[in-house]
């Protein structure tokens, strides 16, 4: 089964790849997504109980905590394939696009969610910086794909950036391998992550803090951490919104996964207060920052952004505080977060097709004009502030918690002086956004195609938000790996 | 091969890493930066067969192969392509000057040496004392990277961090399991083919390799 | 010490002042020629710089009226710092004389010694030629001074010690020295450091008397008759002796581990052949390499500088 999952994507690739172009390939994208979510659910009733499962010969593994993430990364994507394309279809309309642009994108969107899914099964965690490093290669060409000059900037500085990132968690992973071979009696599988977190307590402490640092950089440049952060702002504006969606929403999240796998080690190897401190500096890091551009931003698509800066930040805060309650918690803000970003962006994008703009001045009274439209972005930014009934008010409200069960209130109160600056700053840019009277009557309807994902997705936001269920044990179980 | 032969020359190629790394700091000319390059990834292979010759793994020896092959000449010949768009340009405002880069690539050195020396504690053999070597020359790269204007120079810095990361892996495990080692080395060379498509295009776009011209992103 | 290995030593540093005296002059002579065969033309004798000097010091002596004490003080400290130097330096033996002083941080001293009375000497002169060209080879001396200390440093890690003799002696034991990147490096810095103190190509060119690029002609712009004699003779004593302790450095067999007249005279020649070749292969090298800016010096040389780190570095490393 979970050779399958990694094999629909690939499938749906080549198909894209060989085929001439027809709208039909768009929604082949989506039904391979729904094929990844359907799989993700199913992988994850049987480990939310059972042992992992494994496949392919030890390569992939899927616990509790893999489940998880691929069914995130299932419901995200089928959001964005389905709004890929309404996307594709507004630029080959304009114009700006070829049939066999068009089969590209399809073609890479779809091996982003194999190396995406690949990376969250791998049982290797030198498989696991493989297939991140993929997914940068492969986002490289997406991020740069409407082929404009800023959109080219934007691409050039994220492979830069992030390329240093892979390589510095590339050094990272080899101190860990260089560490476990000195342990002794291994297997021919050193790197195997459930090997290592058995003879964690026998790591070398000096090379294990090197490799820790190390590999909170390297991975956290791609999670879009502070300092490491600067390419996310001009990557996640200038992609395709489809796209944005996906990264913001969803691959953040596979590094953050990283991260906790690494950080499962290291609390074994070095007592939890080594990992709690280093999460805790590039989170708060990462809070202010975000707080502090957030409010000069002039373009929405930069705005939401840095909000993803933020809320990165918040899930190293609460991955810091390292209790079950709080793993249980960043891990439901990861859903909730890629749900409301990803809807967010699609809306987003919906705007910029329509209006043909991305600055804020420049699309005023969108509620006026677009009430549907303009109801769903109101809607998603309330859920990213963290309101009730969406998920994130739960998840922040028991980070927050956990926090100050573990002695981080201090760090936990900063954080929550940077929230109030966000929203203020967020409050202000909606309202510019979405209020007002336009003096045109410019009003244009909402299709539905564009409309049904995103109710759809903020309706999942809320409906987890009020009870997590099916969720829980599963939240649960994951929870249960990272901080037994 | 002797002991003292065996140091010698694996000190004599890992320091070679590191001065080619140091070289592309001090070199103006843009050619001269990948051919610092190419002699890096040359000497990067020779660790690599060295240490394949001293342990008898003729796995390493393949890799030095690879790593010859992949580079020391395709991943320069790639370059001078995007270097021959433009052959008078050359280095001449970096962020941080000649002689004070050349200090500070002298103060990295000593900065590896004090972080690495659990790492070296850990492996006591002549291949461990040299891991410093490689964690300067990945500092050095990376301080490249972030001081230096060209397009063809920030490459060069991301490879060069690249090769002080694989000569570290070399040193200290004498060899990753081949398969990442593949893997890595494969990705390293989609994603220089990723850079190099996209400088072109930026090229295109803007008609120079002046990254300062690249400044409509920002807050 | 016992009085027959004094005297050897002894006789071991007269020959060698007096192989620098005579043989200076005639390796500048041989520089000139290969430079001119090489550039397609006859060029002088190679005994030129010999009679130069001798004519010099039948001239008249003209020393500026506002000069100073120092004036006629720079060209004889000079030459009585490169005898020194010369004399206690390993040339044709691994036991000169004061062979426990011969320590090279002494012998470095000693040369700038002669070079910072002669940038005095250069500002003594009161003209503008002179004051810009000490200024520029201070700058220069200053830039290289760093380099060279770490470069004693990389240097002595082979024999643990900075006695230059002990040094040439561990590498003629020991072959196996040579190949180590300290002292690989060491050398690579320690030749960029030469050409520059020595005031050739790239640094300085020793043949020009454009104002744009003098940096040592300036400062002796002024002397005439026997100061300059001395002046030019101690300049090229001062090449040889650098070539000489670079050549030892690198291939020492030849020179003379005993004190016995045999063990002097094969140094001798040992060190003849082997400064000639380095001095043609200077003498080529410049011919092929054009003046490096001024302003550029600083980045030369904080490379030799960084050379001569990496050189410590590996061999703290490499044992």
């Amino acid at each position: 089964m979970l050779v399958l999952v990694l094999v629909v994507p690939v499938a749906c690739a080549v198909v894209c790849g060989i085929a001439p172009w027809r709208r039909a390939l768009g929604w082949l994208g989506t039904a391979s997504a729904s094929a990844v979510l359907v799989l993700g659910v199913a992988l994850a009733a049987s480990v939310v109980h059972g042992p992992a499962v494994t496949g392919m010969a030890g390569i992939l593994r899927a616990d509790a905590l893999s489940a998880f993430m691929v069914v995130v990364i299932g419901v995200i994507a089928v959001l964005a394939t389905w709004q890929g394309v309404r996307y594709l279809d507004g630029e080959i309309a304009a114009g700006r696009c070829t049939p066999r642009h068009a089969s590209l994108y399809a073609v890479l969107v779809q091996a982003f969610l194999a190396t995406m899914l690949l990376a969250v099964l791998a049982a290797n965690l030198g498989v696991l910086w493989v297939a991140v490093e993929a997914t940068t290669i492969v986002t490289t060409f997406l991020v740069g794909h409407r082929r404009t000059r800023t959109s080219l900037e934007a691409s050039w500085k994220y492979i830069v950036i992030c390329s240093v990132g892979i390589a510095l968690a590339f050094l990272g992973t080899v101190l860990v391998y260089l560490a476990a071979l000195h342990v002794g009696g291994q297997g021919p599988n050193p790197l195997d992550w459930t090997a290592l977190v058995r003879e964690s307590h026998q790591l070398d402490p000096g090379v294990m803090r090197l490799a820790f640092a190390l590999l909170v950089l390297g991975y956290g440049t791609k999670v879009g951490l502070a300092p490491m952060h600067s390419w996310l702002p001009d990557a996640h504006s200038q992609a395709p919104a489809p796209v944005s969606a996906l990264m913001s929403g969803v691959l953040l999240t596979v590094a953050f996964y990283a991260i906790l796998r690494f950080k499962v080690i290291a609390d074994g190897a070095l007592g939890p207060p080594f990992a709690r401190t280093m999460l805790v500096i590039v989170g708060l890091l990462s809070l202010l920052v975000a707080a502090s551009l957030l409010l000069t931003q002039r373009d929405y698509k930069r705005m939401l952004a840095y909000h993803s800066v933020e809320h990165m930040g918040l899930i190293a805060l609460g991955a810091a505080a390292g209790t079950p309650l709080a793993i249980a918690a960043v891990l439901l803000h990861v859903l909730g977060h890629g749900l409301a970003k990803g809807v967010l962006f699609l809306a987003s994008g919906e705007v910029l097709l329509t209006e043909g703009t991305s600055e804020i001045e420049r699309v005023p009274a969108l509620l006026q004009r677009r009430p549907l439209l303009g109801g769903i972005f109101g809607f998603g930014l309330i859920a990213l502030l963290g309101f009730p009934p969406f998920s994130l008010f739960v998840s922040e409200l028991n980070m927050l918690r956990a926090e100050f069960q573990v002695g981080l209130g201090w760090a936990a109160a900063v954080s929550l002086v940077c929230m109030a600056v966000i929203f203020a700053a967020v409050m202000s840019h909606g309202r510019h956004l979405l209020l007002g009277r336009d003096q045109g009557d410019r009003r244009l309807p909402t299709v539905a195609l564009v409309a049904v994902p995103l109710i759809g997705g903020l309706v999942g936001c809320a409906f987890i938000g009020i009870s997590a269920w099916p969720l829980q044990p599963l939240l649960h179980a994951a929870a249960g790996i990272v901080a037994p | 091969m002797t002991g003292a032969t065996y140091a010698s020359v694996l000190g004599l190629a890992a320091s070679v890493v590191l001065l080619a790394a140091v070289a592309t700091l001090w070199r103006r000319s843009l050619h001269a930066i990948v051919r610092a390059l190419a002699a890096q990834g040359v000497a990067l292979a020779g660790v690599a067969a060295v240490l394949g010759l001293h342990h008898h793994d003729p796995g390493l020896l393949v890799v030095a192969l690879l790593v010859l092959g992949a580079k020391a000449v395709v991943i320069p010949l790639l370059l001078t392509r995007v270097v021959h768009v433009d052959p008078t340009s050359r280095e001449t405002q970096p962020l941080v000057n000649v002689p004070a880069s050349l200090v500070a690539a002298g103060a990295l050195t000593f900065l590896a040496f004090a972080a690495s020396r659990a790492v070296t504690a850990l492996v006591p053999t002549t291949a461990g004392r040299l891991i410093p070597i490689g964690l300067a020359a990945m500092l050095v790269g990376f301080f490249a990277l972030v001081t230096r204007r060209k397009a063809v120079s920030q490459i060069v810095g991301v490879l060069l961090v690249d090769n002080g990361v694989a000569l570290v892996a070399f040193l200290a495990t004498a060899g990753v399991p081949l398969l990442v080692e593949l893997g890595a080395s494969l990705d390293v060379l989609l994603a220089v083919i990723v850079l190099q498509v996209l400088a072109i295009q930026l090229r295109s776009r803007l008609g120079s390799f002046d990254l300062d011209q690249l400044t409509e992103l920002h807050d | 010490m016992s009085a027959s290995s004094l005297a050897g030593a002894a006789a071991a540093g007269g020959v060698q002042v007096v192989a620098l005296a005579f043989g200076a002059p005639m390796l500048l002579g041989v520089m000139r020629k290969v430079r001119c065969r090489i550039e397609g033309r006859v060029g002088p004798p190679v005994l030129q710089p010999l009679r130069d000097i001798r004519k010099l010091f039948r001239k008249e002596r003209i020393r500026p009226d506002q000069a100073t004490w120092i004036f006629p003080l720079a060209p004889v400290l000079l030459v009585a710092t490169v005898i020194v130097a010369g004399a206690i330096a390993p040339l044709v033996t691994t036991r000169p004389a004061l062979a426990n002083g011969s320590d090279l941080f002494v012998i470095v001293y000693l040369l700038l010694t002669g070079s910072a009375v002669l940038a005095l000497a250069g500002l003594d002169a009161g003209t503008a030629f002179g004051g810009m060209g000490s200024s520029r080879a201070v700058t220069i001396g200053a830039l290289a001074e760093p380099a060279l200390l770490v470069t004693i440093l990389a240097l002595s890690f082979g024999a643990h010690t900075s006695n230059l003799p002990a040094i040439v002696h561990a590498t003629v034991v020991d072959p196996g020295t040579l190949a180590t990147p300290q002292r690989l490096f060491a050398l690579g810095a320690l030749v960029v450091v030469i050409v520059a103190e020595s005031g050739r190509l790239p640094v300085d060119n020793p043949a020009t008397h454009l104002e744009l690029t003098m940096v040592h002609e300036a400062m002796v712009l002024e002397y005439a008759g026997p100061d300059l004699a001395l002046v030019t003779a101690g300049e090229a004593m001062r090449l040889a002796l650098l070539l000489g302790i670079l050549v030892n450095l690198v291939v020492p067999w030849g020179i003379g581990a005993t004190d016995g007249a045999g063990g002097i005279a094969l140094g001798l020649l040992a060190l003849s052949g082997k400064v000639l070749v380095a001095g043609s292969a200077l003498a080529l090298f410049e011919v092929f390499t054009a003046k490096v800016r001024l302003f550029r010096l600083p980045e030369l040389l904080a490379g030799a500088f960084v050379l001569a780190v990496l050189g410590v570095v590996s061999g703290l490393v490499v044992r």
